[in-house]
């Protein structure tokens, strides 16, 4: 009986022991290894269509966010580093003067809103003198061309840029301000909440206050408030799907990612040209231009089955800083075959020059109106897919 | 009796006693600590705090810096120069300030004297944040640079220098002095850690930098075939989980099964490499778990599915039950502690998962709330590790330094608790028997088939389970 006992406790042990022993001898040897690999179920596409168009072209109006690399990135550090909140970083045009990251939507925004966007020029003058660095802001923003299969052509800009004066100057050099004057541009799609993006709002509500305006739901309450206070007198579309066809041949995709100084998604843009390919139209990509690549080969159906193009911020070392996970993105756009690329801003010159050097089809740039290198599709420039 | 020179660590040779009964002092203790964390995470880390070190690097390093003083000063050191008298007489609180304190300065002149001047002026450039701002890089990434290699040998010591401790019992040179005995193995689990760091994280910095520096390091890196990435975020994962099996091997599994084992030399071998494999065991898995939870990664991406971001929160997985392994041993006295050694282990072991895992979900889902992070799993800036481990050195602090206080008290181990922390170190509880053989074979055909049946799960906990919305 007693020996039984013994042996008793003795089984218990051995199969504690052999549980735990078990469990971590099984996580070793087949965890990382092919078996477990060849037992994940395999990628079903969904193949689904959102029509097809004749071309793409797109008119790079800015990709110069900011000018001075430097001071944006010493501003962000000194206000506590990439997770601060980008409205209390006292950036034009929610300046208070009070100094860095003692800024704020609302204290910024009582200085100029009944200025905008009727009197801008006053309105950035006065943010100029409370503001860090204020001859730092740019923009970004480009103007979509799409011709459909039956020869319509449609007009649409992605993001608005940042600094009134500087929007409103490069608006009115490629004729965006007459366009929009005109209701020749059909939407304004604002790809996420940062500053050189959406900051800009009210240059465009200058010329057109009613624009159909679409962004992410991931926006911030002060996001949306700068909407109403920027002029906009639409209701935004604030999307929620994943995916929502424009026109045939043009789809903006939603992502769901956090991004630095609290932003959360961001929207890009999806065509499928006629007998060519899929395009894909970032603004700054933060979601990855292989995520998205992803995206679209799993959920989209295109033409030829194959990504033809690419254009926009690919956001890979915006700040000229590095990582080597971003190697990995160079290494690996490869076997991703896009035949035409076109990088600006936040894709990092050092990224466009890798590129370059391993002989990926980046097409290139003119340098003109303070774009800095000719890797980039620069401001002025344009790509047609 | 001054027990300095007996050889027997203080940690060791004191037993910490409730000064309440019930569940009082875990619950005191635990509301200050939140509290101390609170207060101290905004003062020094959070980004709408007063120092905003969360940039994230110099948060991360001096976490991970501090981490390791801690552990060199209660573990290493034994406290010296501190006399065991004054440790044992001195209030909780003076104890945790003026320990606190020395260790920050030690960590400030091991950061700023060896890493940035000495280091950083006479060896290898990118440990020198104004060097690398001088050659053309921004203030702000020069000093994330150079804080993140700083950082990564912090954690690499944090697994080497407590490893050497606990799994090696300080061989061969415990019987030495202090500070003979704390500057030996020091400067050991330095050097082997700087030799690590050679082999792992080298030629991550090293790519860094434009053009690869193919001259010094070895680029690209020899294991991108195997981690599907060039980023030392790999040797991050592995290296965590060391880390945190070391502390598992010393609190909740009480060093079984390897102190079964009599001969000196094979117990602190079989420990030191057991300890590597079971991390390398956990590695893998926490991985593969969440290629079946999110799909397979695509190289290249940047966030939840880039197998980099992959590897480094199989770091960040390995940090979430250390939190609830140590809360289980410094607050719970390393409850249940009534079945036989094996069956605790394993009972400990599993509870210790279950609540990582609830840690795991609590955290996602309301961090971003309070700690001024970003919501969202894959975050560029964002490492939960950060706020993990400047609660586990808040746990140190108050157990190593301040005698669990308020909640307990020090009181000296009587010769018969010594023979039973002894027999930590050489057990004698189990011993090979059939029945023994036969209950580990039943055991291990159940390890095997739980294995199996959570890889079964994870994709459909993939599909059905939300943490962020």
């Amino acid at each position: 009986m007693n020996d039984n006992k013994i042996s008793r406790r003795d089984f218990v042990k051995g199969v504690a022991t052999g549980v735990c022993a078990g469990a971590f001898a099984s996580m070793g040897l087949y965890s990382y290894t092919q078996s477990a690999y060849d037992r994940l179920p395999k990628v079903q596409r969904k193949f689904e269509d959102f029509g097809a168009c004749r071309s793409v072209k797109v008119i790079n109006i800015s990709e110069t966010s900011w000018f001075n690399n430097a001071h944006l990135i010493g501003d962000i550090h000194d206000a506590g580093g990439l997770l601060v909140n980008q409205y209390t970083l006292n950036w034009a045009p929610f300046a208070n003067g009070q100094g860095k990251a003692k800024g704020s939507y609302d204290s910024g925004i009582a200085s100029i809103k009944e200025l905008i966007p009727n009197d801008l020029e006053k309105a950035w003058e006065i943010q100029k003198k409370l503001a860090l660095h204020p001859e730092n802001p740019g923009g970004f923003s480009c103007l979509i061309e799409v011709e459909e299969l039956d020869g319509t052509k449609h007009k649409y800009l992605l993001d608005t840029g940042w600094s009134y004066d500087w929007m409103e100057k490069s608006f009115k050099r490629e004729g965006i301000d007459k366009m929009l004057q005109a209701r020749e541009i059909e939407a304004l799609f604002i790809s996420h909440e940062h500053w050189d993006h959406f900051w800009g709002l009210p240059v465009t509500m200058k010329y057109d206050n009613r624009i159909p305006l679409y962004v992410h739901d991931g926006f911030y309450k002060e996001g949306l408030q700068y909407i109403k206070d920027s002029g906009y007198k639409g209701t935004p579309v604030i999307q929620k799907e994943p995916m929502r066809q424009i026109i045939p041949g043009m789809a903006v995709l939603k992502f769901d990612v956090p991004i630095i100084n609290r932003v959360f998604g961001e929207t890009s843009l999806a065509f499928n040209v006629k007998d060519k390919g899929l395009v894909l139209i970032s603004g700054c990509c933060h979601q990855g231009i292989l995520q998205m690549a992803d995206f679209a080969y799993t959920d989209l159906k295109y033409d030829n089955d194959r990504f033809y193009g690419i254009y926009g911020g690919l956001h890979i070392s915006p700040f000229e800083d590095w990582d080597p996970k971003y190697d990995d993105l160079v290494i690996s756009l490869a076997k991703w075959n896009f035949e035409r690329i076109g990088c600006n801003h936040c894709t990092g010159h050092l990224t466009a020059k890798k590129f370059i050097e391993r002989g990926y089809p980046v097409v290139r740039g003119t340098a003109r109106f303070r774009s800095s290198s000719p890797d980039y599709l620069g401001n002025g420039d344009t790509i047609t897919f | 009796m001054d027990m300095d020179s007996n050889g027997t660590l203080y940690l060791e040779s004191r037993k910490l006693v409730k000064r309440w009964s019930g569940p009082w002092p875990a619950l005191i203790n635990t509301l200050i600590m939140a509290v101390f964390f609170y207060i101290t995470w905004w003062i020094f880390q959070d980004p709408r705090g007063v120092f905003r070190m969360y940039t994230p690097y110099v948060g991360y390093m001096v976490c991970r810096w501090m981490l390791i003083l801690f552990i060199w000063v209660a573990y290493i050191f034994d406290f010296w120069p501190f006399k065991r008298s004054w440790l044992e007489r001195t209030h909780p609180l003076v104890k945790g300030l003026v320990l606190t304190l020395v260790s920050v300065a030690a960590m400030v002149i091991v950061i700023k004297g060896f890493f940035i001047e000495l280091l950083g002026n006479y060896g290898i450039a990118y440990f020198n944040p104004e060097r690398l701002q001088a050659m053309g890089i921004t203030h702000f990434y020069a000093l994330e640079y150079a804080t993140e290699a700083i950082m990564m040998f912090a954690a690499i010591a944090s697994w080497l220098s407590p490893s050497w401790v606990v799994a090696c019992e300080g061989a061969p040179w415990n019987k030495l002095k202090q500070p003979a005995k704390g500057l030996t193995i020091m400067v050991v689990t330095f050097f082997l850690s700087m030799i690590v760091y050679f082999v792992t994280m080298h030629s991550h910095m090293a790519i860094l930098f434009y053009p690869w520096q193919q001259y010094t390091a070895i680029t690209p890196p020899y294991w991108e075939a195997f981690a599907n990435t060039v980023s030392g975020n790999f040797h991050i994962a592995w290296i965590m989980c060391c880390t945190v099996v070391v502390w598992q091997f010393e609190t909740i599994w009480e060093r079984y099964p390897f102190n079964l084992i009599k001969t000196d030399w094979l117990r602190r071998t079989a420990s030191f490499f057991g300890i590597i494999l079971i991390a390398l065991a956990l590695c893998f898995f926490l991985y593969y778990a969440q290629d079946l939870v999110w799909g397979e990664t695509i190289r290249g991406t940047r966030r939840l599915a880039a197998p980099d971001w992959r590897w480094l929160h199989v770091g960040e997985m390995a940090i979430f039950w250390l939190v609830p392994t140590l809360f289980l041993n410094f607050y719970c006295n390393n409850w249940p502690n009534n079945f036989s050694r094996p069956v605790r282990v394993c009972l400990r072991t599993f509870l210790t998962a279950a609540l990582a895992v609830l840690v795991y979900v609590v955290y996602y889902k309301t961090a971003h709330l309070f700690l001024g992070t970003q919501k969202g799993f894959s975050h560029p800036q964002q490492f939960p590790m950060i706020p993990m481990i400047w609660l586990i050195n808040i746990f140190l602090i108050n157990v190593w330094f301040m005698d669990g206080w308020p909640g307990w008290k020090a009181v000296p181990r009587t010769a018969e608790e010594m023979r039973e922390v002894e027999e930590e170190k050489v057990a004698s509880d189990v011993k090979w028997t059939p029945a023994l053989a036969r209950g580990l074979a039943v055991g291990v055909a159940c390890g095997a088939g739980l294995y199996a049946i959570v890889i079964a799960i994870l994709p459909w906990v993939g599909k059905t389970v939300e943490i962020i919305k």
